[in-house]
């Protein structure tokens, strides 16, 4: 199989790239129509395919869950994920046949493999989906002409999937059709429904494409949303303990400073996050994020580059191939790493502090969300998908963090991202090396002196002016009045 | 200080003429305090200021170092001065029609210091009225003599029951200056229907429900003081249920149909089983308690009639007419019922205003997603003006007390009537004030309202009026 984007002439790539619409809330007025009396069959129940799954039902659709025969034999897991939950459990040779959408829930790795196997299972004019399109676009995966094959990807943990719709609400949502596999032309209408099933619908839905999804999706996940994260939490816990803070504190600050700063995100971007600190803070934030850019920008580009190209993909296939060795051993690396080891102490750190103690962090999640989101839009990514893909997912990802440190988070994210997420560690904690040299507990651990709290007007102008006019703050208020429009016309 | 100077009534129990009884009352003043007795009517408030000036007879319990000469100003005293006065012309035998004893001389009956009943005398304008009868004064002009005789009689102690009732404006006026002055030197106890009326040199409040003093509270103790003060408002206020939204009507329920039958129900995991065979049928307008020990399956069996368990899907259940698994949706499901847990408090962690908390309830979400009416947001402002939260709409819920918390989500759950609420441990972690604000909310609700109630409760002693039925898990 050949990397299906690689095979699409430069005018096509660009044109999928391309693909992305916000979807507004009259476009689901069918609700879930189209799936209703369909029956839904769940490839997997892990993160997602339980939590996806969980959601479908509660909307009334008909959901069970087949899984290999080895997982229903051991009683893995994922057997008791989807018994206890009171679904039918079946094997592929009971439930496929008869399904009419199979949702391949399965890690990416093992999308080839189980889609050859259950392919010659599913009956004539089935929809298959799936809630990445790696498969599709890395490694080219041809399926069936009769077979719809659609996408629809929350951006966002399982968890969180099925947290949004118990609250009411649900997480934004990508969707797409596999233009190469629409036969009957009802791929938009059953990725619609199924968007709506999962509560997508009522947190923004981006009409998208395969390529668009896989090229932005792994950009994000590596880069700010769980790579920078990593790199953060390590380098910032490793120089607080260099320079004599506490160990319970540093860990306290980062493991819930990240949820704390980011929570900021949500409600006015990278303005309301600076405009937290105070205005000598947020200069020196600021210059700290902008040296940041400058020295990690190269390695920005370098993984989009190599997303683009085929060679991330073709890389962690490699690994795949070698029984995961990096992927484990990285993995075996964090476990190890000082901060991971230090529980987060029993100290009262208050809302504020988080922002006036952890100046640095706020720093990297600004250079880290700015940076990608220009990475993605200088290779072709539209605004809006480079934004769910950076800014708007990094709270989601933060939460993780608060849970149980970068455990929970590589663990809740698929092996995909941790994959991604490990190697731009890899290469950021050294790149940053230097930088970090300079670093004092002013910027992180204790907050700037009362003798450097000077500011210059005009410096400070500028320094609103440059964060407020920066690409991604400009769509993502549109991006977030659209959604608070949403509200209103409920 | 010594215990000589503190009065103490150590779990005194109090009979009325069998009429009214107080139950294992402890309560310590101490030097300097003036306290402030509240309860709704009817709870003993009065008959407690009463004991105070040795009213009732002693059932049990001790009263010690109370001083010899306690001032009271009450209601009932007062009626009963009047009283005696009429008595005295009945029994008169002379063919004289009898005046009556003359304002002049009820005071002076009592006064130990006559230059001050003359400036009170003056002070509050009675002087006209020396001569007449004091059994023909209005109810103003008499409690003023009451007053006089109290303030005049050299008290140890002062207990005034509602002491400005009836009083014109400006005797009010006087009468609060007067007391300020007072407090000073003299110990004040205090029962009054009202908290606004509360003076400031009032250091403690005393609150009786029941025929029992359940809270004693520091004036200075912000949180709990408020608290008292919502209670008082709870168990006293006329305001009525506010409406559900007439615009928001729900898909009307099939009469014939139970709101709720389980059979056979059960919850299992893979290897525990919580409970089976269980059948439980709920009819619209029966409310019912629910109780076992922990880990018997309560909360579950709650959410297989909501639909938060998954096993509800391999369950035998109907509700609403709906068989659950046949193509409905939870919030098809939803839509009928008001919830309120502690789980769900827990879970309600958002920053959004009181009032749109409130309004989240007619959209069973957490957080508030869709627009509201204004016919929504007048709703939400009246239950806040029932819960004594008045003009509170716009504070964050996350900087509400627990027990603030828990009464907005009571609203929250009830603000569009649903035909079913669910209270699963409504109580817990609450303290005792708290507590009760929930209690008297939800006693409110069960019977002023149509909606069916379901509690959860282990605690015996937080029994609802009202609820008559009673499934016991083991
Ligand atoms: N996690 C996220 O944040 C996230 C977000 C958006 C999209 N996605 C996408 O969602 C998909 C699923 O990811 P996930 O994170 O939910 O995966 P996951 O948690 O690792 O779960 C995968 C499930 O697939 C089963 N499985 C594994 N290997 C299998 C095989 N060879 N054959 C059949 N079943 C197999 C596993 O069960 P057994 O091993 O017991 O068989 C498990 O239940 C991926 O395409 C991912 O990119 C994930
Ligand atoms: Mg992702």
């Amino acid at each position: 199989m050949a990397n299906y984007f690689n095979t699409l002439p430069l005018r096509l790539q660009l044109a999928e790239l391309a693909k992305c619409r916000f979807m507004h809330l009259d476009e689901f007025t069918e609700g879930v129509d189209a799936l209703k009396g369909k029956k839904l069959v769940i490839i997997g129940c892990g993160a997602q395919g339980l939590n996806q799954g969980l959601n479908l039902r509660d909307s009334g659709l008909d959901v069970s869950y087949t899984l290999r025969a080895a997982a229903i034999d051991e009683k893995r897991q994922s057997w008791k994920n989807a018994t206890e939950n009171g679904f039918t459990v079946g094997t592929y040779e009971e439930l496929l046949p008869t399904a009419d959408v199979v949702l391949n829930l399965t890690p990416d790795k093992q999308h080839t493999n189980v889609v050859n196997t259950i392919m010659p299972m599913m009956k004539h004019g089935a929809c298959l989906s799936y809630s990445h399109g790696f498969n599709i676009v890395e490694e080219g995966m041809q399926i069936r002409d009769d077979i719809t094959v659609i996408m629809v990807a929350p951006k966002c943990p399982g968890s969180e999937v099925r947290a949004e719709y118990v609250r009411g609400f649900g997480v934004p949502t990508l969707i797409a059709v596999h233009e190469d596999n629409d036969p009957n032309g009802e791929g938009l209408a059953l990725a619609k429904a199924y968007a709506v099933g999962t509560g997508g619908h009522k947190a923004g839905v981006l009409m998208s494409s395969f390529v668009a999804e896989v090229k932005s999706d792994l950009m994000g996940e590596q880069t700010i949303l769980c790579g920078m994260l990593q790199t953060g939490s390590l380098l910032c816990f490793d120089k607080m303990i260099e320079e004599g803070i506490d160990a319970g504190y540093a860990s306290k600050l980062i493991q819930y400073g990240w949820e704390t700063v980011t929570e900021a995100l949500k409600y006015g971007g990278v303005t309301n996050m600076m405009d937290r600190l105070s205005n000598p803070a947020k200069i020196r934030a600021f210059d700290l994020a902008e040296e940041m850019k400058d020295i990690m920008g190269p390695l920005y580009q370098k993984h989009q580059d190599d997303i683009m190209t085929g060679a991330f993909s073709s890389g962690m296939m490699d690994d795949w191939a070698n029984d995961d060795a990096k992927l484990l051993g990285w993995r075996a690396d964090t476990a190890e790493t000082a901060f991971e080891k230090t529980e987060a102490g029993d100290v009262e750190i208050s809302e504020q502090e988080y922002f006036d103690n952890g100046i640095l962090m706020v720093a990297m999640v600004k250079a880290g969300v700015e940076l990608a989101f220009e990475t993605m839009t200088d290779a072709g990514i539209i605004a809006d998908s480079a934004y769910y893909e950076s800014l708007h997912e990094t709270p989601l990802i933060a939460n993780t963090i608060a849970r149980k440190k970068l455990y929970e988070m590589n663990a809740t994210i698929s092996d995909t991202a941790e994959y991604g997420c490990y190697l731009y560690n890899h290469a950021c904690v050294p790149l940053l090396g230097d930088f970090m040299k300079d670093i004092k507990t002013d910027v992180i651990g204790k907050g700037l002196e009362f003798a450097d709290t000077g500011v210059d007007n005009a410096r400070l102008i500028e320094v609103n002016e440059a964060i407020r006019s920066h690409p991604v703050e400009v769509i993502g208020a549109e991006l977030r009045g659209y959604m608070a429009d949403m509200k209103r016309i409920i | 200080m010594s215990d000589l100077d503190r009065w103490c009534l150590d779990a005194l129990s109090v009979d009325f003429d069998g009429r009214f009884q107080l139950d294992d009352i402890s309560w310590t003043i101490q030097p300097g305090e003036h306290w402030l007795i509240a309860g709704a009517n009817g709870s003993g408030k009065s008959a407690l200021a009463a004991v105070l000036a040795g009213a009732g007879d002693r059932l049990s319990g001790t009263c010690s170092g109370l001083p010899d000469r306690v001032a009271l100003v009450s209601y009932e005293q007062q009626a009963e001065l009047i009283e005696a006065e009429r008595r005295k012309d009945d029994a008169d035998i002379l063919d004289v029609i009898s005046e009556g004893t003359p304002v002049a001389e009820i005071i002076d009956s009592v006064s130990q210091d006559d230059e001050l009943a003359e400036t009170l005398i003056d002070a509050l304008g009675l002087r006209p009225l020396l001569d007449r009868a004091f059994r023909k004064l209005s109810t103003g002009e008499s409690r003023k003599v009451m007053l006089i005789r109290a303030f005049t009689s050299n008290p140890e102690l002062l207990v005034l029951d509602e002491p400005f009732d009836g009083l014109d404006h400006d005797s009010l006026w006087w009468l609060q200056a007067h007391l300020r002055d007072l407090a000073k030197t003299v110990p004040m106890v205090i029962v009054l229907n009202r908290f606004d009326e509360c003076p400031d040199f009032i250091t403690d409040v005393a609150y009786v429900d029941d025929g029992r003093l359940l809270h004693k509270v520091k004036r200075d103790d912000e949180r709990a003081f408020a608290e008292v003060r919502q209670l008082l408002h709870l168990q006293t206020t006329d305001l009525e249920l506010p409406p559900g939204d007439p615009a928001a009507q729900l898909p009307s329920l099939n009469d014939a149909d139970p709101l709720v039958r389980l059979t056979g129900a059960a919850i299992r995991y893979t290897d525990n089983t919580v409970f089976e065979d269980l059948d439980w049928t709920i009819e619209a307008n029966e409310h019912w308690q629910l109780s076992g020990p922990n880990g018997s399956g309560k909360t579950g069996l709650l959410s297989l009639i909501t639909g938060d368990h998954p096993q509800c899907y391999v369950n035998d259940i109907q509700v609403f007419g709906f068989q659950r698994g046949t193509g409905e949706s939870i919030w098809q499901i939803k839509q009928y019922i008001g919830y309120v847990s502690t789980a769900l408090q827990w879970e309600y962690r958002v920053s959004i205003g009181l009032r749109n908390v409130i309004i989240s309830g007619f959209y069973d979400s957490i957080g508030l997603y869709g627009k509201s009416t204004d016919a929504q947001k007048a709703i939400a402002d009246q239950w806040l003006d029932l819960l004594g939260m008045t003009g509170r709409f716009d504070e964050p819920f996350n900087s509400l007390s627990f027990g603030e918390q828990r009464l907005l989500l009571i609203a929250r759950a009830m603000v569009k009537h649903p035909p079913l609420l669910i209270l699963d441990e409504p109580c817990l972690g609450l303290d005792d004030i708290n507590r009760q604000l929930v209690l008297a909310l939800i006693e409110r609700i069960c019977t002023t309202s149509n909606t069916t109630v379901l509690y959860v409760n282990h605690r015996t002693q937080d029994q609802i009026r009202g609820i008559n039925n009673h499934l016991a898990l083991q």
